[in-house]
Formats: structure tokens, sequence, C-alpha cells
């Protein structure tokens, strides 16, 4: 099935471990379903960064996901008084989203996942998602986006779409 | 017992020092010294880090054993505990091989946070993978065949609050497991230094005549670990709901379930396990009224007077008798003055009678219980049990808010009555056949709770309802030279508005590093430092859950310097989040965000250090340094600590933040 014409999910999952984003990513990978890409990326708790992916877009000579800009949005607990940790996050998302090439991603993550955290960003077809979905069972927050049109731009216009509901989920 | 000719000393866990006294100023009458004990070796607070304690001996606060950070013969304070008190005793004798001695060995352990070696943990491996409910049967069933309980006992129901253990998702047993088996290796252990002490007294020859009274346990076991189990007790005390998925996670951060009750973690099991651990009665620790939270072991040994090993004790008793006890055993009077101050009369009856005559008659009759709200009240074997409708470990708003002062009516409370007679382990409940006696003993409890200063009762810690001591007059605290071990109830209180803490420095050409201050560790504190760059950083962790991070983009400049954290709060409120803005010589200098704070207290039991971050670091990043101590000069560290910023302090603050991130972005 050729990427074009369907749509384009995007799961954005937030962790607070490494091993959890992990597992996951090695689940997703192994769940049998296409997949455009997916990229796990953590955080120690020296501040070190760390991230795998698998980028089939990259292979295939377009714009994967570290292209097109990475953003992860993480957990909220609510605390003795609601806060909005969720859209703080989705506000610095959208400047993230305009960053041009794939050697920003680990700059745009370092920025992003907090110390100790971790995030998930899987891209593929709509048809996949019966597979790739149900793989990931240890996100604290978990969110899908989707979208549209030619590749590239639903791509975007699908992680754009996840990060409004995982901003709106943790408000 | 000391003005009656007995050397005493106290060992571990104190806990009867107001927080603000807890210094060198003193006042020292609530320090064990002021108690009647010639020597102290321990902590003031209620719990401690086993790894890293900061510990007090006699009347001064010395901190974090030298022993942490030696990683070949890692310091561990149950075992220094029970060297200390050897080491007393044996010094005792040496000077005077006949002067009695009276020792209080108060063991950290059961309490929070449940730290031991891997290895005594793991000698339980594979015991609790039966889960709660099993082993409460065993348990039961094990003390039926001892006859530590009547034969005719029921074993109570499981209250819906605890997780059936079979409905627990199979990918979490192993992290439930792993809590309780950590639990019982740090029982175990305890229980060895424990012996060690009685054994040098039998070495001494002196256990036939000496009084040993073994109470065990945390007020019935502790539930405050809420359902899940916490990586970090603290997060309960918090109000910090986390989920059990959010906390294998964050066990997994801080190195894995094989790490739970290592030095990265203050982990406390989940509710369940304490609720088997109270077999066989219902709840645990905070719910005062029933015997799960109330009732535990006691095991009394004097072999020249108590004969008959092994013998059972069922006189109704209170802990408030144990001291009239040891007077009476000691042959003391109970003292109406001491040092010129009159003093209230006991309160418990002595039960020497018990000890030598089994069949000895009931020596008292009745008692209240109170806790957090939860009450009782025990009268000639009958029980009357009122416990709030609320689960004790849930601190949501929505949870307290039938519980406000003013709200909550104590008397619409339920109640329940037993008795304990026929029925030991309050199976039955008797409030509908006998509506009489439930008045009759309502109505004594209130008597009691006015006439033993109870009232007014709250249903939960004041702080959750925002009842908590004034604000000090004092908003600026300043500390110069190298002040270390600060106790955590004694740091200027930062929480839940607006601060700002500055420091004058002087660095040498060539830079420096290290800490300016720092407070706790990585599971709940801050730290000021300059990192091996000569950056100007601030970590803050809001109790290990997240972690922020500001620093300066370029490094201290040489000479002297003035730096500065600002904490601009959204608002004045439980938690509130906020902006950071890091100056250097009142320049702007970095910016930062932290939407959550901790709203009550970073830490139950790490000190604040100046110039260094002494136990456990709050940074990891220097964790390989610690205590990472500052390699120029500190002048002074000044907090300032405002009720709230005014309006135009606070536009200003967002201002430079919001210029500071501009700034940022426009750098990349």
């Amino acid at each position: 099935m050729k990427f074009d014409d369907e749509t384009t999910d995007v799961l954005i999952g937030g962790y607070m471990s490494k091993n959890a984003a992990q597992e996951d990513y090695e689940a997703v990978l192994a769940s049998g379903g296409y997949l455009h890409g997916a990229v796990v990326v953590s955080k120690d708790l020296q501040g070190n960064l760390s991230v795998e992916q698998t980028d089939r877009m990259v292979r295939e000579g377009a714009a994967g996901l570290g292209a097109v800009g990475f953003v992860v949005g993480l957990f909220a607990p609510p605390l003795l008084a609601a806060t909005a940790i969720g859209a703080v996050i989705g506000a610095g998302a959208g400047k993230l989203l305009h960053r041009k090439t794939a050697s920003k991603l680990e700059e745009q993550a370092g920025a992003t996942i907090p110390l100790g955290g971790a995030g998930l960003i899987v891209a593929y077809p709509h048809s996949a998602a019966a597979k790739v979905e149900p793989a990931v069972t240890r996100a604290i927050q978990k969110v899908v986006g989707e979208a549209e049109g030619h590749h590239v731009q639903a791509l975007k216009g699908a992680i754009a779409d996840a990060q409004q509901k995982m901003a709106e989920s943790g408000s | 017992m000391r003005d009656n000719g007995y050397s005493t000393a106290a060992f571990g866990k104190w806990h009867l020092t107001p927080d603000g006294q807890q210094g060198p100023a003193g006042p020292f009458d609530r320090w064990p010294s002021g108690w009647g004990f010639d020597y102290f070796y321990g902590f003031l607070g209620g719990g401690a880090s086993q790894w890293d304690p900061v510990l007090a001996e006699n009347q001064k606060i010395i901190g974090t054993p030298d022993g942490f950070y030696d990683e070949e013969n890692r310091y561990y304070f149950p075992d220094a505990m029970a060297d200390k008190t050897i080491e007393w005793l044996h010094a005792v004798r040496a000077q005077n091989a006949r002067k009695p001695f009276f020792v209080y060995f108060s063991t950290g352990c059961s309490h929070a946070p449940h730290h031991v070696a891997k290895a005594w943990a793991d000698k339980y491996q594979g015991r609790f993978d039966q889960g709660w409910d099993r082993l409460r049967e065993q348990t039961f069933a094990r003390q039926k065949a001892l006859g530590v309980i009547p034969a005719d006992t029921e074993l109570t129901e499981r209250n819906e609050a605890f997780p059936a253990w079979d409905d627990v998702p199979q990918h979490l047993k192993a992290f439930y497991a792993r809590q309780m088996e950590v639990y019982a290796g740090y029982s175990e252990n305890a229980d060895h230094n424990v012996g060690r002490v009685i054994d040098v007294i039998e070495e001494l020859g002196e256990l036939g005549n000496t009084l040993i009274i073994w109470i065990w346990g945390d007020n019935g076991a502790s539930m405050e670990g809420t359902i899940t189990g916490s990586f970090n007790e603290m997060t309960m005390q918090n109000g910090i709901p986390l989920t059990d998925e959010m906390q294998l996670q964050l066990c997994e951060r801080y190195g894995g379930i094989e790490a739970w009750g290592g030095d990265l973690m203050d982990p406390h099991y989940g509710a369940a396990w304490a609720w088997a651990g109270n077999t066989p009665f219902q709840w645990g620790k905070q719910v005062g009224s029933h015997l799960g939270g109330t009732r535990d072991p006691m095991v009394i040994c004097w072999p020249e007077r108590v004969t008959g090993n092994g013998g059972l004790r069922s006189q109704f008793t209170h802990v408030i008798d144990v001291a009239p006890t040891i007077l009476d055993v000691a042959g003391i009077p109970v003292p109406s003055s001491v040092d010129g101050i009159d003093q209230e009369p006991m309160h418990g009856v002595a039960f020497t009678g018990t000890l030598i005559d089994p069949a000895a008659p009931e020596h008292r009759t009745q008692q209240y219980f109170e806790t957090i709200g939860n009450r009782a009240m025990y009268k000639d074997g009958w029980w009357l049990a009122i416990r709030t409708p609320r689960i004790p470990w849930v601190v949501t708003p929505e949870a307290l808010k039938p519980y406000a002062p003013g709200v909550w009516d104590p008397d619409a409370d339920p109640a329940e009555l037993y008795y304990l007679p026929d029925d030991f382990s309050q199976a039955h409940d008797l409030a509908a056949e006998h509506p009489e006696k439930v008045a009759e003993l309502k109505e004594l409890f209130w008597a009691e709770a006015e006439r033993y200063q109870v009232l007014p009762l709250l249903a939960a810690l004041s702080a959750f309802f925002g009842i908590v001591p004034p604000l000090p007059e004092q908003t600026r605290f300043e500390f110069r030279g190298d002040v270390q071990n600060v106790l955590s109830g004694m740091i200027p209180r930062i929480y839940n508005h607006s601060y700002a803490i500055s420091a004058d420095l002087v660095v040498p050409e060539g830079g420096a590093e290290g800490v300016i201050v720092a407070e706790a560790d990585h599971l709940g504190g801050f730290s000021l430092f300059v990192d091996d760059r000569g950056k100007l950083t601030h970590t803050y962790s809001m109790m290990g859950v997240f972690i922020y991070r500001q620093q300066a983009e370029q490094p201290l400049p040489a000479g002297e310097v003035t730096v500065r954290i600002e904490f601009a709060a959204d608002a004045p409120k439980p938690a509130t989040g906020g902006e950071v803005t890091l100056f250097i010589n009142d320049r702007p200098a970095g910016t930062g965000r932290m939407d959550h704070t901790v709203p009550i207290r970073f830490s139950g039991y790490a000190g604040m250090d100046i110039g260094r971050d002494n136990g456990g670091v709050v940074d990891r990043g220097y964790e390989d340094r610690k205590p990472f101590p500052f390699t120029g000069t500190i002048k002074k560290v000044v907090f300032d600590v405002k009720p709230h910023l005014a309006g135009e302090d606070e536009h200003l603050l967002h201002a430079a933040a919001h210029h500071g991130h501009a700034a940022h972005a426009l750098a990349q």
C-alpha cells in the first residue's frame, strides 16, 4: 500500500523510564505492523541523551521523522492542584516542528525530554494501527494523531495532531 | 533512671524534638539529653535513610557518616547502631562493673525507607510470590499453630480498598513481590542487630537480670506506601498520586526492581502488604480505630524473674504502660517533680504483675485511641471503632474536601462495635445489636479526648487543609561559613510561593566548580552549583518524579561574583509552577520553567549544606564527585523567602524569564 494514498498515524508515548520506552519500542518493531519510522529517546539522570530510531522514510530518501521535527509530551499526574504541564509542552512543540534537518533530532530531544524521562514516536499507515497501537502498553501518556495528504505534509500534520492531543490530555 | 543511679543511653529513632529545635541553638530540653539520657546516637526525625542518615550524637548534629563515601566498606545505620550500643555497654562496664544501665534501642526499621543490602532481601526471593491474600492465610494458620491467637479467632475479610492479588496485572507481580522481600530482609536485619546487642549483654554475664522489652511494628504495619508501594515514601506525604505503572517506571529510573532497598530509592511497600503484616486484623497504620492500626507484638525477657519461656500474656496493655512498668521493676517511684518542675502524672499503669503471674487480673479497663481522625474507645472488652470513610493513603483535594474543618461532622462517621473477649480479630460488628453500648462509648471517647488533649480532631495531617505554622516573621536567612546538615524541617520554607537564593562568591582565576547550596537529594531537593565547565546551574527535584535543571549560558567570571536564583511562582498555591531565572552579577544568565514544585517537604531526613552536597546528591551529574565541595570561596548564602512577590515584581521576573527564553531560542 502506498504511503501517499492513505492516512498517516503518529503515536506519541511518554515514559518515566528508558526501560519502559525501550520495551514498547521493541514491541512496536516486533508487532508486524508496517512502520514509516519509530524513534525512542531518553535522557538519564546525568543529562545524557540516548536516541534509537528506525526510519524507513529516510532509507527511502524521503524526509523522515528526524527531518520534520521531534517532540514528546510527557505524563502529567495531577497534583494537589491541577496544573497544565501538557499545555506547556504543547506550546514548545509547535516551534520544534519547524526544525528542518535530521541532525537536529538530538538537539530537539535534548531540549524536550526531561531528566530521567523518555519518549517514543511511531509513524505508520492507519492500516497498521491494529497491530502497532496494542504493542505500546507501558506509556504513561499515549496519544495518536492522524493526517492525510502528501507524505511529509501528512507526517507533519499527524505529529501536530498528536501534539495537540498530548497537550490537551495533560491539562 | 539517670537520676536514680542508672547509666542511660538512647540509640536510633528519637522523633521527640520539634523541627525548629534540631540545631545548635537548641533548646535541648527535648533532645535525648533533656529526657534523661547520658548518651545518644541516632536521628532526631521520624525516619532516616539507613544508608546516609543525618545523625545526631548527644547534642550535636554530626551529619552524614564518613562511611557513606567508603565504597568498599559501606556504612549501614542498623549495623552502626548496634556497634555503638555495644561500644557504649563495653565502655560503661570498663569504668564501672556494677552500675545498672538503661538502654533505649529504637531501630529505624521497620519504618520506611525500607533500606537493606540486596543479600538480605534475596534471602526471601520467591517467598512472597503467592501474594498478600495467600500470605494472610498462611500467617493466620501459623499463628493458630503457635497458639499466639485464640483458637476461635476468625480471619477478617479483605476490605475493597485493597486489591485482590489475583487482580494484580501479571507484569507487576514481580515488582510487588520484591517490595515485600526487601521489607522482610530489612526486618530480619534489624532482628539480627538486636540479637548482637543481646549477645553482648549475655557475654557480660548480665542477661539473667536484665529486663528486655521488645516491641515491634510501626503503629501496626504502615500503609503509607499507598496501594502501589512507592519508590519514594515522601511522594504520599506530598500528596502526589502515582499509578503502579508510574511507580514501576520510577523504580526502573533509579535502578530497577533489584535496586529496591538500595540507596537510590527511599522505598515503602504497598498497603496490601502492610495489611497482610497485620494479620488477622483489619487495616493498618493511621487507622487507629482498628487493631490493625494499633496492635503491635510485645515480647519480654527477664530470665531470672519471668519463668516459663514462651508463655503468653493476654491482659489488655497499652504502650503508655511500659514506662510505669520499668519504674516499678526498678523500684523507682513515679516522680512528681524533676529538677524542680512538677510532672504530669503518668497515664499508664504498671503491668509488672502479669510478668510474674499469667493469670494476673487486668490492670487496665479502658483506653482511647486516635490517629488522624480515626478513633476507638476500649472499655471492659468492648471496642468502639469509628473510622472516617476516607482511605488513609488517598490525599487528593477531592478526597479531603469532606473532612475539612467546619465541614466534617465526626459524629456522622459510621461506628462499629466489637467485643474482644469473643472476637480477637474484630471480625463481627455488633453495633446494630448494641446501640446503647455504642452511645456509651462514644460519649466516653469525647470525655477522654478532652481529658487527654486530643481535641480538636482533624481527619488528616493539618498541612493538607492548609493549616501550617505561620510563616516566620523573618524572611531573610543568611548562612555564612560551611554550615552543614541543616535538618530538613529547619530549612527556609520555600514551598508554594516565590523566593530567591543568592550567594556572594569569590571565583579564582581559572574558574571554580562545586556546590554552593544543596538541600536533600535526588529524591526531593534543590542544588545551586557550578558545573565542571564553570556554569551556574540550578537543579530542582520534585520528589524524584520531575527533575528540572536550569543553567547559565556562560561560565562564571573570576573575582567577586554575586549569583542568584529567583523562582517566580505562578500563584501562591500548593505545588505551584513557576519561572526560574538565574542571575550573575544581577544580569539574567539563564532561565527555565518548573511546572510542579514540592508542596510540603523535600525530605523527611536529608539535610541542607552550604558549600557541598553531603550524602546522596541532588544532581546525579556530579555524583562521582560527591560531596562536590565548592572550589572558590562562598562568603554568604542568602534566602529571601517572601510570602509572594508583589504584582510588579512578578511582572518583572516573568518579563526577564521570557526575555531569557527568547535569547536562548535565537542562539540556536
